[in-house]
C-alpha cells in the first residue's frame, strides 16, 4: 500500500463525507467573504492616500501661483495670509500631508489599520500634542468587534476546521475495526497518520493560500513577494501546529468522542481564553500609563509658557488677525516672539510625551513576551506584520513623520526668527514626506521571534506525535 | 416526581470532574474579570474626577485677558466612567476619553486607549461581559448536549420514561438541574457584583441597581436560550456527538462569526466618509456655508447694529460689535457641525441598528447590545456625553461673547476680563441618561432577545414532545 493509495482513498471518502464538504464549501464562502471585506477597505484608504496627495500637489500650485503673482506686483489675496511670511508657507495652510501607504496585504488582514491615524497634516505648528488623532472615521462599535478578515478567518477559523478534519484520523479505524487490517499491511500507524493528515493539510493550506494568494494578485500584493512569503509561510505553520496536535491527540489511544472534546477545549484554551487571560494579566500587571494624567500635564506646559508672554493684544492678534483694523498685522519682531512661545511649549510637550512614550515602550514589550504562551497571538502578529497592517509599521510611520516635521521646523524657523520674506524660488526646496517602508531585512528580525516559537511548538507537539504513533499496533 | 430528576441530574454534574474543572476555570474567569473591571474602572474613574477638576481649575486661574482669548483657551472635558462599566467596558477604549471645547471648533474625542494598546489586545478583552456572552454558555452547552442524547445512547431513557415520568417533567428536571448547577458560578458572581455596586461603586450613574438587575435579566434570558437550545439539539439529534457538533457550531456562529459578519456588512449598507473627506467637507462648509446656511455678513451685522442704536459710527456703538459679529459665527459653525457630526452619528446609529437585527441570527449580537447599554458603555451613550459636551461649549461660548459684546467697545482690544467672570461659568456637570431612556434606544435588542427566548422554549418543547426513546 503505497502513499498513492492513502491520498486516492482519502479523496474519494472526502468526496463521499457530505457534511465534511458541507463545512469545506461554507469554510471558502467565509474565506470569499473575508477577502472582499479587505478588498474593499484596501481600495477605501487607497482613495484617501489619492486624496492626500493630490491635496499636496493643489496646495503648492496654488502657493505657487500666488507667491508668483505677487513677485509679479500683484497683491497677496489677505493681508493676513501673505505667502511671502514663512509663518503662512510653512503654517497650516501650507502645511504637507504625510501619509501612509496601506500595507501591501491590507486586504488580507485589515489590522490595526482601521485604528492608528495614516496620515498627518505637517506644518511649522506640528508637535507632540499633534500626534493625538484619531485614526479613520469609525464606529466605535465596529472597531470593538472587530472586522471579518482573512486574519481573523485564519486564527480563529482555520484550526477549527483543521480539526473537524483530523480530530478522528486514526480513532475512527479502530472503532471502525479497519485500523488491525490496514496494519497487517506492511506500514506504520504512523506513516498512514503521516499521509491522511498531510492529504487534509495541503485540501486547507490550498484552500486558504489559493484566497489568500488571489487577493495578493487582485491587490498588488505580490509587489512585496517576501511579505506574500511569510504570510503564507505563516498560515502553513499554524495550521500544521493543528494538525499535529490532533495527530498527538489520536496517538493517545482514545475515542473519537473524547478527541474532539480535548481538541475543543485546546481550542478554546489557546484562541479564547489565553489571548483574553494574556491581556487581563498585562494589563494588571503592567497598566499602561494614563493618557488622562498626559492632557493635564501637557496644558500646564503650555500655560507655563503662555503665561511668561503677556503681551495680551499679541496673542488675540495671533488668533483673530482679520480682526486688527487699523493694528499693523505684522509688527517687526512679533513673528520670532511668538515663535519662541511656541517653541517653549513644544519643548515641555516633547517632555511630557517622552516619558509617556517610555513607559508605554516599556509595558509594551513586557506585554509581548507573553505571546509566546499561546500559537494564536503568534500567528495574529506574524500575520498582521506581513500584512503591513500591525503596530510596528505604524509606530515606524509616526517616528518617521517626526523626523519630517523636525526638517519642515529647520527650513522655515530661521526665516521666522530672522524676519525674512520667502518667494517662488524656495519651493522647490520645501522639504517632502517619502515614507521608507521598514525594509525586508527588519520584516525577517520581527518575524523570527513568532515563527521560530511556532515551528518550536510544532516540533515538540511532531515529535511527541510520532513517539505516541509508533506505539500505536493494529491490535489494540 | 421533578425534584428527584433535579436532584439527580444536579448530583450528577457536580460530580462529573469535566464539569467540576470547566465551571472552576469559567467561575474564576468571571470573578477574576470582575475584580479587574472593577479596579480599573474605579481608577479611570478617580482619574477623570480629578482631571476634570484640575481642568476647572485651569480655566478659573487663567488670569486676565480677553474673553475671547480665555475661549480660545477654552476648557477640556472628561469623560466619566460610569459605575456599571466594570461589568462590560463596551466601546469606551475605542472612543475618546477627552474633548476640547473651543471657541469656533467642534473637536473630536481624542485619545483612545486602544490605540495605545497592542494588536493583540483586540483579539479578546477579559471582561466579565465577555465570559458571560462566550463562555457560559459554553458551558451550558457542555452540560447538556448529552440530556437526552446520552440517556438514548446508554439505554437509559427507556427506562426512565417507563417510570411514568412524563417528557415534560424530565426535560423541566434536566434544566432546573443543569440550572442548579450553573447558579452555583452565577449566582455568586452576581452578589459579588451587586455588592461591589452598593458598598463600593466604581464610578458615579443614574440608578445602577435597576440597570444591574435589568442587565442580570438579559444575561439569565440569553442562558436560557442556550439552555433550551441545548436540550432541543440534544432530545432531536441521532447521537450524542452530532448533539455536541451542531451545538459548537452554533456557539462559533453565535460568538465569532456572526458579530464580525455583520460589522462588514453594515459597514457596506451604511458607509461613513473617510475622516479625510470629512474634514475637508466641514471646512468646506465652514468658509463658503451650504444652501440654506449662509455665513455670517460682518457688514450687514455692523449695518444692523447701527441701526439699532441710532449712531452713525462703530466707535459710537455702546457694544463691541465684534463680540456680536463673534457670537454670529459661532451660530453658523454650530449649525454646520450639527449638519455634519448629525449625519455620522446617524450612521452609526444605523449601522448599530442593522447589527442588532442581525442579532436574528446570533442571540449574542442582543445580548451585547443591552449589556453595552445598561452598563452604559454604548455608542449611544457615548453620543449622550459628545451632546452634553457640546452644548455646554456653545453656552460658553455665548456667554464668553456676550461679556466682550457688554463690557467693551468695538476696536478696543485691551479689555481683560477677570476671574469672576470665569468663576460666573458653572461648571460642567453630566448627568448619566435614566434607565428608561437607555431600554427605549434598545427595544429591538429587547424584542429580538424577547423573540429567542420565546422561540427556544418552544422548540425545545416540541422537540422533547417529539424525541424518539431510542
Amino acid at each position: 500500500m503505497t502513499a498513492r493509495t492513502v491520498l486516492k482513498n482519502e479523496w474519494r471518502l472526502l468526496m463521499a463525507d457530505r457534511p465534511l464538504k458541507i463545512a469545506l464549501g461554507l469554510f471558502v464562502v467565509l474565506l470569499g467573504y473575508a477577502l472582499t471585506n479587505g478588498v474593499v477597505w484596501l481600495r477605501f484608504q487607497e482613495r484617501t492616500v489619492e486624496a492626500t496627495t493630490s491635496g499636496n500637489v493643489e496646495r503648492a500650485s496654488a502657493l505657487r501661483q500666488e507667491l508668483e503673482a505677487i513677485e509679479a506686483g500683484g497683491q497677496p489675496s489677505s493681508p493676513f495670509a501673505d505667502p511671502r511670511s514663512p509663518r503662512v508657507l510653512g503654517g497650516p495652510s501650507g502645511s504637507h500631508t504625510a501619509v501612509l501607504a496601506p500595507g501591501p496585504l491590507t486586504a488580507l488582514a485589515i489590522g490595526q489599520s482601521d485604528l492608528l491615524p495614516y496620515y498627518y497634516d505637517v506644518n511649522i505648528y506640528t508637535n507632540e500634542a499633534s500626534f493625538h488623532q484619531n485614526g479613520e472615521v469609525e464606529n466605535p462599535l465596529n472597531l470593538m468587534v472587530g472586522r471579518f478578515d482573512l486574519a481573523f478567518a485564519v486564527v480563529y477559523l482555520l484550526p477549527l476546521l483543521v480539526l473537524a478534519l483530523s480530530f478522528n484520523v486514526l480513532s475512527e479505524e479502530r472503532e471502525q475495526g479497519t485500523l488491525a487490517l490496514t496494519l497487517s499491511q506492511p506500514v506504520s500507524a504512523r506513516s498512514v497518520v503521516t499521509v491522511k493528515l498531510a492529504f487534509r493539510a495541503l485540501v486547507v493550506a490550498g484552500i486558504v493560500l489559493g484566497v489568500s494568494l488571489l487577493g495578493a494578485l487582485a491587490t498588488g500584493g505580490f509587489g512585496s513577494p517576501g511579505r506574500l512569503l511569510l504570510w503564507s509561510v505563516t498560515v502553513v505553520a499554524y495550521a500544521l501546529f493543528w494538525f499535529a496536535l490532533a495527530a498527538w491527540v489520536n496517538a493517545l489511544g482514545r475515542s473519537s468522542a473524547w478527541n474532539a472534546t480535548v481538541l475543543v477545549g485546546a481550542w478554546l484554551v489557546l484562541v479564547v481564553v489565553l489571548p483574553a487571560a494574556i491581556n487581563a494579566a498585562a494589563g494588571l500587571l503592567h497598566p499602561l500609563p494614563s493618557r488622562v494624567e498626559m492632557v493635564t500635564a501637557q496644558r500646564e506646559a503650555s500655560n507655563d509658557a503662555v503665561n511668561r508672554r503677556s503681551e495680551l493684544l499679541a496673542r488675540y492678534l495671533e488668533d483673530h488677525p482679520e480682526m486688527a483694523e487699523g493694528v499693523v498685522a505684522d509688527e517687526p519682531g512679533l513673528g520670532a516672539l511668538s515663535w519662541a512661545a511656541t517653541d517653549a511649549v513644544n519643548g515641555r510637550l516633547e517632555e511630557v510625551a517622552a516619558e509617556h512614550d517610555a513607559r508605554r515602550t516599556e509595558q509594551t514589550a513586557l506585554v509581548r513576551r507573553y505571546r509566546f504562551l499561546s500559537p494564536a497571538l503568534l500567528a495574529q502578529e506574524a500575520l498582521l506584520d506581513a500584512a503591513g497592517t500591525g503596530d510596528a509599521r505604524f509606530a515606524d510611520f509616526q517616528s518617521q513623520v517626526r523626523e519630517f516635521a523636525e526638517r519642515w521646523r529647520e527650513f522655515f524657523v530661521p526665516a521666522i526668527m530672522a524676519d525674512e520674506q520667502m518667494n517662488a524660488g524656495v519651493l522647490a526646496d520645501v522639504p517632502t514626506f517619502s515614507l521608507a517602508d521598514g525594509d525586508s531585512a527588519d520584516l525577517t528580525r520581527r518575524a523570527t521571534a513568532p515563527l521560530a516559537v511556532l515551528a518550536g511548538l510544532l516540533a515538540l507537539i511532531g515529535a511527541a506525535a510520532g513517539v505516541g504513533l509508533g506505539r500505536v499496533r493494529g491490535a489494540d | 416526581m421533578i425534584h428527584h430528576i433535579v436532584r439527580k441530574e444536579f448530583a450528577d454534574m457536580i460530580r462529573d470532574g469535566r464539569f467540576r474543572w470547566s465551571a472552576i476555570l469559567v467561575g474564576s474567569l468571571l470573578l477574576v474579570s470582575l475584580a479587574h473591571g472593577w479596579v480599573q474602572a474605579r481608577k479611570a474613574s478617580q482619574e477623570h474626577a480629578a482631571a476634570q477638576a484640575t481642568a476647572r481649575e485651569h480655566w478659573e486661574t487663567q488670569g486676565e485677558k480677553n474673553p475671547h482669548s480665555a475661549a480660545h483657551y477654552g476648557v477640556y472635558a472628561f469623560k466619566p466612567r460610569l459605575a456599571l462599566s466594570f461589568v462590560d467596558e463596551g466601546v469606551d477604549p475605542f472612543t475618546g476619553t477627552s474633548v476640547w471645547l473651543e471657541a469656533h471648533r467642534q473637536n473630536d474625542f481624542l485619545l483612545r486607549p486602544a490605540q495605545d494598546a497592542t494588536a493583540a489586545q483586540r483579539i479578546g478583552a477579559l471582561t466579565a461581559a465577555q465570559v458571560l456572552q462566550h463562555l457560559v454558555p459554553l458551558l451550558i452547552i457542555l452540560l447538556t448536549f448529552g440530556a437526552f442524547a446520552s440517556e438514548r445512547e446508554r439505554g437509559t431513557l427507556r427506562q426512565l420514561l417507563a417510570t411514568g415520568v412524563g417528557w415534560k417533567e424530565l426535560a423541566l428536571g434536566k434544566a432546573l438541574g443543569a440550572s442548579g448547577a450553573l447558579a452555583l458560578l452565577l449566582v455568586p458572581a452576581a452578589v459579588a457584583g451587586a455588592a461591589a455596586l452598593v458598598v463600593a461603586s466604581p464610578g458615579p450613574t443614574a440608578s445602577p441597581l435597576a440597570r444591574g438587575a435589568v442587565l442580570a435579566g438579559a444575561y439569565l434570558a440569553y442562558f436560557v436560550v442556550f439552555l433550551a437550545l441545548s436540550l432541543a439539539v440534544s432530545a432531536r439529534a441521532r447521537s450524542s456527538r452530532t448533539a455536541l457538533v451542531f451545538l459548537l457550531a452554533v456557539w462559533v456562529v453565535n460568538g465569532l462569526v456572526a458579530p464580525r459578519v455583520a460589522v462588514d456588512l453594515s459597514k457596506r449598507v451604511y458607509a461613513t466618509p473617510s475622516a479625510f473627506e470629512f474634514a475637508r467637507t466641514v471646512e468646506r462648509e465652514m468658509a463658503d456655508g451650504v444652501e440654506d446656511i449662509a455665513p455670517p455678513d460682518r457688514d450687514e451685522s455692523t449695518k444692523r447694529l447701527l441701526a439699532e442704536y441710532g449712531v452713525e459710527r462703530v466707535e459710537d456703538l455702546p457694544i463691541n460689535a465684534v463680540g456680536v459679529y463673534l457670537q454670529e459665527s459661532e451660530e453658523f459653525s454650530n449649525r454646520i457641525f450639527d449638519r455634519n457630526y448629525g449625519a455620522l452619528w446617524d450612521a452609526f446609529r444605523r449601522q448599530g441598528i442593522l447589527q442588532e437585527a442581525l442579532a436574528a441570527a446570533a442571540p449574542s449580537i442582543a445580548v451585547r447590545t443591552l449589556s453595552m447599554g445598561l452598563a452604559g458603555t454604548d455608542v449611544e451613550q457615548h453620543r449622550h456625553f459628545a451632546e452634553a459636551a457640546e452644548t455646554y461649549r456653545r453656552d460658553l461660548m455665548r456667554q464668553m461673547n456676550g461679556d466682550m459684546t457688554e463690557n467693551s467697545l468695538t476696536g478696543d482690544f485691551s479689555y481683560a476680563a477677570s476671574a469672576e467672570l470665569w468663576e460666573s461659568v458653572p461648571p460642567l456637570e453630566y448627568e448619566a441618561p435614566p434607565l428608561g431612556w437607555v431600554l427605549g434606544n434598545r427595544i429591538l435588542s429587547l424584542a429580538v432577545l424577547g423573540a429567542w427566548l420565546a422561540g427556544a422554549v418552544l422548540l425545545a418543547s416540541a422537540q422533547v414532545r417529539r424525541a424518539e426513546v431510542a
